[in-house]
This record gives C-alpha cells, structure tokens and sequence, in this order.
C-alpha cells in the first residue's frame, strides 16, 4: 500500500518520538559520564559534552568495588543462560517431539510456572537455601535464575521446534542414525537461531535480576552488578558522574551481546508471541 | 505446537521423555513447587527468627494481617499500580508496534533496538530517571518549565500521587517495548490483502484501523494484558529502589510490604501468609480474566 505525504510525515514523526523516549536517555547517560561534574549537573543539559574527563571512571575502576560486581555477574548470567538453554532444549525436545501421557499437562502447569509471582518463593527458597548451605554462593543465584528464565524460554522453544520439518529427522532415520546422533548433527544446528533466543533471554534476565541477588548474597566480593550499583548510588552521596559511569559500564555487555544475537531473539520473541 | 499424531507415538518416547525431563522438571519443582508448599507451611508457623522453626499458629498470621490496614493499603496500591501499567503500557505499546509495523528504511535496526530498554538492569533504569527527574540538575524540570507546562521545579518522588505515578511512567518506559515486539507478531499475522481491499472500498487509514487491526488484534492483545498484569504485579525492585515504598506508603505494593515484612521486621510468618494469600489472588484473577475476556481460549 502506498503512503501519502500525510502518511510519511505522521510515520517519521512517530519514529522520531520513539527513537527519542528511548534512545535519548541512553546517550545522555553515556555521553554525560565523561562530562565534568559540573556540566553534569548545569541547569541546561548539554546534548554533546563539552568537557571530557575519564575521573569517573577511573574512579568506579579503580577505587569502587565495581570490576567485582562485574566479574560476578558476567559469571553468574553466562553460568545462567548455558544452564537455561541445555535444559530448555532438553524440555523442548520432549515436549514438541515425543508422544507421552500428559504432556499437556505439564506443559500447561509450566505456563502457570511463568507468571507466579516470585516474592512468594523469596521466603521459603532463602530458608531453603539457608538450610542447605546455598546462601552467598553463586550456584544460588545461576538456581535462581534458571528457574526464573526456564518457563519462558520452553516457551519459546516451541516455535522453533515447530519451524523444524519432521521429514528431516525420519529421513535420518531411515539412513540409520541414531535419535542421539539426529538430534545433535541435525536438530541442533538448525536449532541454533532459537538457541541464541534463549541464551539471550537467560542471559539478560540474570543480569538484570535484583530481588534474590540482594537476598541471597551477603558478602560484598559476591555481589552482583544490579545488587552492587544500588549500593554505591547510597555509598557516596549522589556522585552522578560514578553512577553514570556504572550504569554506561552495565549496558554494554548485554548491548554488545544483543548486537550479535539480537535479531534472533526479536525473530523469537515476535514468532512465539501468538500461537 | 507440534503436529499431533498418536499413530506416531512410539513406546519408547515416555521413557525418553522422563529422562529429558527429569533435569528440568526436576529444578521446577524443587524451586517452585516445594517452596510454595514451604510458603503454605510457613505461612502457619510464628516465625521470628530465621532459620529457628517457630511454634505452630494455625491461622493467627492470616488473622493479624487481614485485620491490618496496610495489607489492604498495599492491596489498594498494588491495584492502581497494575491497571496504571496495565493501561500505559498497552497504549504504548500498540502505538509502538503499529508504527514498526510499517515498511520504511532500517525497519529490522527499529525492532532489535527498541528493546534496549528491557536488556538494561533495573538498576541502571532506577540511576537514568532519578538522574533526569531529579529537582536539582536533572533536566526533565528544565525542560516542562521551557515549554512552559510548569512554572518552577517540581519534586516527582516528593508527593505521594506524584510518586506512583512517575514509577508506573518509567516502569512502562522499561517494558513497552518488550510487549510491542509481541503485538508486532499479531499485526504480521493479520493478511495484507485485507488491508488492499478496505483501502479500495475507500476506507482511511482511521476505518482500517478500527475495521481490521483493532478486532484482529485484541486476542494477542489479550494475552499479552493478562500477562503484563501479572508480571507488573511481582515488579519489586524499581519501586524498591526509587521510592523504597514511600513517600509515606504512597507507592507500597504488595511486594513491597511482604519484603519488609520479612527482611526489614524479620516476622517471616506474617510474610508468608500474606504472598500466599497474594498468589491466591494472582492465580485466581488470571483465572478470571481468562474466562471473562475469552471464553473462546478456554476450550483449548
């Protein structure tokens, strides 16, 4: 359909808005964390800085406990996401492959898993992990976040199953490979879209996870980035420019990580979306 | 879903799917299932100290927190705080997607990175809005006043409605993008040639709209609500840590009231009583809005 004048107006219009809402804070954080503290806090916000320093970063690197938090998390969130995708791929396998009683079930009963709400398990699961020994370790939290990231990545896992053919693992069959040997020369690899969808999702939900972190990890060395970031913001008070910093420091590994799987998670995320 | 066809079915398939889904269930229900039946267990328990097993108190901790004001103050707030989300984040949502849903250059860039907003850790959202909202320095007041919609700097975390609703705005900043991307998924479904048709019989782009898209849209639509509602219902952290609550309970949501409860007053029992009494309600409204709104997607 062809757009008029009006329609092309109205259409950049809108895109311009909405690159602003959400791209405009991003750079202003960003570009304001090399700024000087005083442009930081000048009445009229400068759009490109006019000053440049690095003292707020090297102040988070050096004399924060930041690099730290940091370290843990990246630990925590990839430990997070390669537990999620084997287990996701495993249940995936399962439930949009084999033929067994109950099925649906329970794959109804994982759908309900996905909007409980967490603050009733944050009592029970911190007097769990208590009694067990899990408290402050970071198995707790790759637990934690496994379960949180699960349901919804089985989820997704469906569309992807269902954008397999069939044909393919009959035909494979036939020739005489094994359901191992199938699945892992054939299933996987054509699954590898989907498996960067997961990872992802895994991925960016450990990172941002906050509730449990800061429930579960008691010593400083253990914390992580969400956990740690909100201790500095009443440590020193309000240095803007430190935080800036820190929260520059925090988006980009998940935007570096997007930018190579991104597009496969959006691919996901709209495809599963709608049965 | 799978094709469904029990002629397919092959005696080994149950055995190998026990063995696939032993890990994964088995973490579920370890995680899940257990700590509610815990959170039930507790909940009859007067616990005071953690880790000690408190004497058995039968219904008391349901008693003294419904007989409480501010369980069901924080049941009001939670309530304006889920529909305040609910509504936000639908009408962002729709205008985002419509708007990604059309063909223009860079098109695949616009839908990877609206999404920036959700990959970004709570954390970092609470820093970029207490940054720009802030009354010194920040530069949103700058802003209204040069736009002349206010006249001197207003505090946004200061007064208790002013409160509530800058977090509904900033935690719907955060997840409409995410629910955009879902309904993008239902406007692609909907047939190009419908649209061809109604523009022939002379229909504007305001009759397509309200012709095709809405009616066509409203199951995704639908699902996507009752999922937001209850998500929007857990969100704890960018209350917690912009307004931690306050100010004076102006912003206490359910969640917030049982973390203190726990972790602040140390009387676990009474927590628990009120998450159960709390997912009690969830279960049951996601029950109720599935049934009311679409009778049709309960046959399934």
């Amino acid at each position: 359909m062809k757009r008029g004048l009006p329609g092309t107006l109205v259409l950049v219009l809108s895109l311009a808005v909405l690159a602003a809402l959400v791209l405009l804070p991003m750079w202003l954080v960003g570009s304001s964390s090399f700024k000087l503290p005083r442009e930081i806090i000048s009445r009229f916000p400068t759009f490109f800085p006019h000053s440049f320093t690095l003292q707020h970063y090297q102040k988070l690197l050096g004399t924060s406990a930041f690099p730290t938090y940091f370290v843990n998390s990246t630990l925590v969130a990839a430990c997070s996401a390669f537990v999620t995708v084997v287990l996701a791929t495993l249940a995936g396998y399962a439930f949009f492959r084999l033929e067994f009683r109950g099925r649906d079930f329970l794959y109804r009963l994982i759908m309900v898993a996905y909007a409980f709400p967490s603050i009733v398990i944050l009592i029970p699961i911190y007097l769990m992990f208590a009694k067990v020994g899990l408290i402050d370790t970071d198995l707790a939290l790759v637990v934690v976040n496994v379960t949180f990231a699960l349901p919804f990545s089985i989820w997704m896992m469906r569309t992807f199953f269902a954008s397999l053919p069939r044909e393919l693992e009959e035909a494979a069959a036939i020739d005489g490979a094994s359901r191992l040997a199938t699945a892992l020369y054939i299933l996987v690899p054509l699954l590898r879209p989907g498996i960067a969808a997961i990872a992802i999702f895994a991925f960016v939900s450990s990172w941002t996870e906050y509730l449990f972190a800061s429930v579960l990890i008691i010593s400083d060395a253990k914390r992580t980035l969400p956990v740690g970031l909100s201790g500095i913001i009443g440590q020193y008070q309000i240095d803007w420019g430190l935080l800036l910093a820190g929260a520059s420091l925090s988006i980009l590994p998940v935007v570096i990580f997007f930018g190579f799987v991104g597009r496969w998670f959006v691919a996901g995320l709209t495809e599963g979306a709608v049965k | 879903m799978a094709s469904h066809n029990p002629s397919r079915a092959k005696s080994g398939d149950g055995r190998l799917a026990l063995l696939l889904l032993a890990l994964p269930l088995g973490l579920l229900a370890a995680t899940l299932v257990v700590p509610m039946i815990s959170a039930v267990n507790i909940s009859l328990h007067d616990i005071r100290v953690i880790g000690s097993e408190g004497p058995f108190s039968g219904l008391d901790n349901y008693a003294r927190v419904l007989t409480a004001g501010s369980f069901w103050h924080a049941l009001g707030v939670s309530a304006l705080w889920v529909v305040g989300n609910a509504l936000v984040q639908t009408v962002l949502a729709v205008l985002a997607a419509l708007v990604l849903n059309e063909k223009f250059p860079g098109v695949r860039i616009a839908r990877i990175w609206i999404i920036l907003t959700w990959i970004i850790p709570t954390v970092v959202v609470v820093i970029i809005w207490r940054w720009m909202l802030s009354p010194s320095g920040g530069m949103i007041n700058p802003f209204l006043i040069s736009i002349g919609l206010i006249d001197r700097p207003i505090g946004f975390f200061s007064s208790g409605p002013m409160a509530l609703a800058s977090l509904i705005l900033i935690n719907s900043w955060r997840w409409f993008p995410f629910v955009a991307i879902m309904l993008l998924a239902g406007l692609q479904r909907i047939p190009a040639d419908l649209y061809e048709a109604a523009a022939v019989d002379g229909a504007g782009p305001i009759a397509r709209f309200r012709a095709i898209t809405w009616p066509l849209l409203q199951p995704t639509l639908l699902v996507l609500t009752v999922m937001g509602t209850l998500l929007s219902f857990n969100v704890f952290d960018i209350i917690w840590l912009l307004t931690a609550g306050g100010p004076a309970g102006a912003s206490e949501t359910l969640p917030v009231l049982i973390y203190e409860t726990a972790f602040k007053a140390y009387r676990m029992g009474d927590a628990a009583a009120m998450s159960v009494v709390a997912s009690l309600m969830m279960i049951g409204l996601a029950i109720l809005l599935i049934d009311r709104l679409a009778p049709k997607e309960t046959g399934r």
